[in-house]
Order: C-alpha cells, then structure tokens, then sequence
C-alpha cells in the first residue's frame, strides 16, 4: 500500500507496476493527466467512479482491488 | 492548446488584475504615479477583457479541440483544483465586499464616495482574483512539468 488519502486506501502504484506500466501509459488509457494518476497514488486526490473504473479496467483488476475503505 | 498555453493565458490575466489592483489601492491610500488612469479611461477595461478573451479561448478549446488532448488538459483533478481556487475567491470577495460596505460614511455618502467605492470592490476583487489565478497558473504548470 502507497500513500493514502485520510477517506480511501489505494493500491495503485504496486498494481500499476505489476502491470508494467508507467503513470503516463496508464494515463492515456484512463484519459486523463499523468498528475491525476500521481495524486490518486500519493493520496492527494480521491478519483470518480468513472475515473477508478478505466483505470480498474486497465489494469485488468477490480475497483476493490485498487481502493478500499480505511476501516475495511 | 497545452499546459504552456494554458499556463500563460491564466498567469497574464491573473498578473494584470494584480497590476490593476495595486494601482488603485495605491491611489485610494493617496499614492500616486505619473501614469494615471481614471474609470472613463479605456485602460480600466483591459483587465476585464483580458479575463473574457482568456475565458473565450479556454471554452473554445475544450468544447472544440482535440478530444484526446482535451482528457488531459481538463481532467476531473485539474477542475477539482480550479473549483477549490473558485471557491476560496467567491468567499474571501463575498467577506471583502461585506466589509467594504461597513466602512462606508453612509451619513455623508455623495458621488465621490459612490465612485470609490467602486474603485475599492474592483481593487478588492482584482487582487483576489488576480493572486488566485496566478497561484493555480504557476502551480498547474508546476505539476505539469513535475509530476
């Protein structure tokens, strides 16, 4: 687990790796900046569900999988 | 249109309201320099056309350019970020303005006081303004350049 934000834990940045991908390639396949992705993995930024789903969709795994509640 | 675009449009507007503002509060504190403006000058629109021209080009481009870019440009982070500026601006105005009014000589309120006034909530809002978009323009590119 990276950086988080206080209302949403993130798994991003390890599955974004396991995957092979840089923040800029995920960014253009989730269609938004290379700073989004930056913010949503250090926690800065909590992203729409539209948002977490093209990403979710990139990196072949579940929304569960990348974010999760902090009291879960 | 790119970040630099962007970055240059916002910071121009943002630096001229800051000029615009400091000339006018300096001349309601009794400052004054050679170069003067009045509010029958046409100098006192360029601030307010600057902001509708840059606004014009903004809209332009994200409703008519490239769409690929465009998910970059005008992602749901960078508008987060334009709202937060927005918001903090409309509520230090809005507490500015109020204030404004309070200090007001109503008893002996004349023309003269009406048209400082208005100088007054202009140089309030300018300044506002003006600081608020320089800081998202400066800090937008920031984040553009490095991450």
């Amino acid at each position: 687990m990276g950086k988080h934000h206080q209302n949403l834990l993130n798994n991003l940045e390890e599955l974004r790796k396991k995957a092979g991908l840089t923040q800029q390639q995920l960014s253009e396949s989730a269609e938004v900046s290379r700073k989004s992705i930056n913010a949503i993995e250090n926690g800065i930024y909590v992203p729409s569900t539209v948002l977490a789903l093209k990403i979710a969709k990139t990196l072949c795994c579940k929304v569960e999988d990348l974010f999760r509640l902090p009291n879960n | 249109m790119t970040y630099f675009k962007r970055f240059l449009i916002i910071f121009v507007c943002g630096i001229v309201q800051i000029f615009y503002a400091t000339y006018l509060l300096s001349n309601l504190f009794g400052y004054t320099i050679e170069w003067h403006i009045s509010n029958h000058d046409l100098f006192m629109f360029i601030p307010g056309v600057l902001v509708f021209v840059g606004s014009g080009i903004l809209t332009a481009s994200y409703y008519f350019g490239d769409k690929k870019n465009n998910n970059i440009l005008y992602d749901e982070y960078t508008a987060l970020r334009y709202y937060k500026i927005a918001a903090i601006g409309y509520a230090i105005n809005g507490i500015g303005i109020f204030i404004l009014f309070s200090i007001q000589d109503w008893s002996n309120w004349n023309f003269q006081s009406a048209n400082n006034m208005i100088y007054q909530i202009a140089a309030f809002a300018w300044l506002v303004f003006g600081i608020l978009l320089t800081i998202f323009s400066i800090g937008d590119y920031k984040e553009f350049k490095n991450g």
